[in-house]
């Protein structure tokens, strides 16, 4: 490099430059009452339907971003750009610090509070090894269509449409695929029925 | 038009956002009203702090040894929001021409700053106000080479934001100056993680001047690793950006570092091209200054090219531009390289007039001792009919070193 280019080049344009752009906020007392008042719902919307932040947060983060807008507020060229931006990494930046305080689970009261997903699991746990086996004893078509019906929830039509065929050929398809397993399953050797 | 709840789309449309916001139903409305109340105080309130303020840092300055300056942290008038942003602008204006004074004024507003009680101001202002305060500081470090120090002013700005969600725009800032405290510590990528994160939120918060900046800087941090094509690439795209939003300032200077990364190739013919439209949007604004800057490059570029008379011309003329807008330090530069020219072709004489005038304007300057004992060196060498190229550019690399040679970042 002849010169620096950092120099040469990245000159601050400075907020000195920066023509204010919300040319009615300066008009006084009103206009931050109009601003405050027409926009406060949309931030609060934002939080609570884009993010899922409590509305008790979203209120917290709302204002917030009202009050870092007045410190900022003539170098905002875009208003209602710089209040959706400034919402939007506000809830992520909340989620981020509320992950952060997630506190790690009692090991002593998981004991007492068992996850109830896990109640009769060892009644229902023979049964669920025959079918994963009859499952993996399937052509793979037949397995993959079980798959995303039973383990991905994928609904009848979305199954027809990834496998690019009609909704009633694809009933009859997972039907199909049912009695498949169950041939499996009941005619599998040296298996006890549960 | 297609009206939808993309965010984007939200933010150009009045029908949408209010048929957004419409779904939302406040569940505690006197809170909301409570809560309005507050902030409408709190808006008029620096508002006034503001319209009152008028020129209060300038007098306090201007009536005030600096040695003194550390003691008007207890005058009253400067304890505010008001006055902490005018001493902003004090520290930014004298940060490329007189860092040391910037500091001053810096460590005065984080004193300030620290200091002022917690029920001044809402907690997410008052951490505002203490994080541009220590920023600035950071910042006039920062231009003095005091690194560390510098990283320890920038982390706690940055501390002093934390526990606020809203801040995003003031932390991008802060990101910003950390990651040109990082590049210069070598830490390219944690820099380049920095600028990134920043850039992103200039995007969101729609700051297209900072969002440039940024990558501006980004391109620069490439450029100083030698990632020569990283760096033209990423000031190609926001040239792009810069034409788009009509910013001309911006579109001179990315032209200007497109011309020197053109330079580092070897590709001479594009880089006169940038050189040239860079000269031709700087005239255009009045820039004398920067003309000059851009007149060196494509000097250098010339006699990189062969055509020594003509890139000596240039460089003359960017001296002669630089010595009248008492740019010692500049119009130095291009002497240097004027003379080693000079010593490639044996004209000595002429070599030697130049380096004792350059020797006489560093002292008259008063700049850096190690610049002026480099260039008096040179010219006793040329004296004695001993100077190479070699210790021409010698000269030139110590005389550049010495240079401040960073960008503030607002």
């Amino acid at each position: 490099m002849p010169v620096n280019v950092i120099t040469a080049g990245t000159l601050d344009p400075g907020i000195a430059d920066l023509a204010p752009i919300v040319p009615d906020c300066d008009a006084g007392e009103l206009a931050f009452d109009r601003l405050y008042e027409d926009n406060l719902s949309l931030l609060v919307a934002i939080a609570m339907r884009k993010f899922q932040v409590p509305e008790v947060d979203a209120e917290g983060l709302a204002h917030e971003v009202f009050y870092s807008y007045l410190k900022r507020k003539d170098e905002i060229r875009n208003l209602h750009a710089w209040l959706i931006g400034a919402i939007c990494h506000a809830c992520r930046y909340f989620w981020r610090q509320n992950g952060r305080r997630t506190e790690q689970l009692d090991q002593g009261m998981a004991m007492l509070r068992p996850d109830p997903a896990s109640a009769g699991i060892l009644d229902r746990l023979p049964a669920q090894i025959a079918a994963r086996d009859a499952l993996e004893a399937l052509p793979p078509r037949y397995k993959e269509i079980l798959r995303l019906r039973y383990f991905e929830g994928y609904s009848i039509r979305e199954i027809a449409d990834s496998l690019g065929v009609t909704v009633k050929y694809t009933q009859k398809l997972v039907v199909k695929c049912l009695r498949r397993a169950e041939q499996t399953f009941n005619t599998a050797p040296a298996r006890k029925k549960p | 038009m297609n009206h939808s709840d993309d965010l984007r789309h939200i933010a150009e449309c009045p029908s949408c956002r209010q048929r957004f916001s419409e779904n939302v139903l406040p569940f505690d409305a006197e809170r909301r009203r409570e809560t309005a109340r507050e902030f409408l105080a709190t808006a008029f309130a620096m508002e006034r702090e503001r319209n009152s303020a008028a020129d209060v840092v300038d007098r306090h300055l201007r009536d005030t040894p600096i040695e003194e300056w550390p003691g008007l942290a207890e005058s009253q008038a400067l304890r505010n929001n008001a006055a902490l942003e005018q001493l902003s602008e004090e520290v930014r204006k004298r940060l490329e021409r007189n860092p040391v004074q910037a500091l001053a004024i810096a460590n005065l507003a984080a004193s300030i700053a620290e200091s002022l009680p917690a029920s001044a101001y809402p907690a997410i202002v008052l951490g505002q106000i203490r994080s541009t305060a220590l920023r600035d500081r950071a910042n006039a470090l920062r231009y003095l080479g005091r690194l560390d120090e510098a990283y320890d002013s920038i982390a706690t700005a940055e501390a002093r934001l934390d526990a606020f969600p809203g801040a995003a725009h003031d932390r991008a800032i802060v990101w910003l100056v950390k990651a040109m405290i990082l590049g210069q510590m070598d830490l390219f990528d944690d820099a380049e993680g920095m600028i990134t994160a920043a850039s992103d939120i200039f995007a969101e918060v729609n700051d297209s001047p900072r969002f440039l900046q940024a990558g501006l800087i980004h391109g620069n941090l490439l450029n100083n690793q030698k990632r020569y094509e990283d760096a033209q690439q990423v000031f190609r795209d926001l040239l792009s950006v810069a034409i788009l939003g009509r910013d001309v300032e911006m579109q001179a200077r990315l032209h200007n570092n497109l011309g020197y990364c053109a330079t580092s190739l070897d590709d001479y013919g594009s880089a006169n091209i940038h050189f040239s439209q860079a000269i031709a949007r700087f005239t255009d604004l009045g820039f004398t200054g920067e003309v000059a800057r851009t007149e060196r490059g494509a000097g250098l570029v010339l006699i990189g090219k062969g055509q020594i008379d003509l890139g000596m011309a240039r460089l003359s003329e960017a001296r002669q531009t630089f010595a009248g807008l008492h740019m010692p330090e500049e119009a130095g530069l291009c002497a240097l390289r004027l003379i080693e020219a000079m010593v490639e072709r044996g004209q000595t004489d002429e070599a030697r007039t130049l380096a004792a005038s350059v020797v006489e304007e560093f002292t008259a300057a008063a700049l850096d001792a190690r610049a002026i004992d480099a260039v008096t060196r040179l010219h006793a060498s040329l004296d004695a009919d001993g100077a190479t190229a070699e210790a021409v550019r010698t000269a030139h690399a110590l005389v550049k070193s010495l240079t401040v040679d960073q960008a503030p970042a607002s």
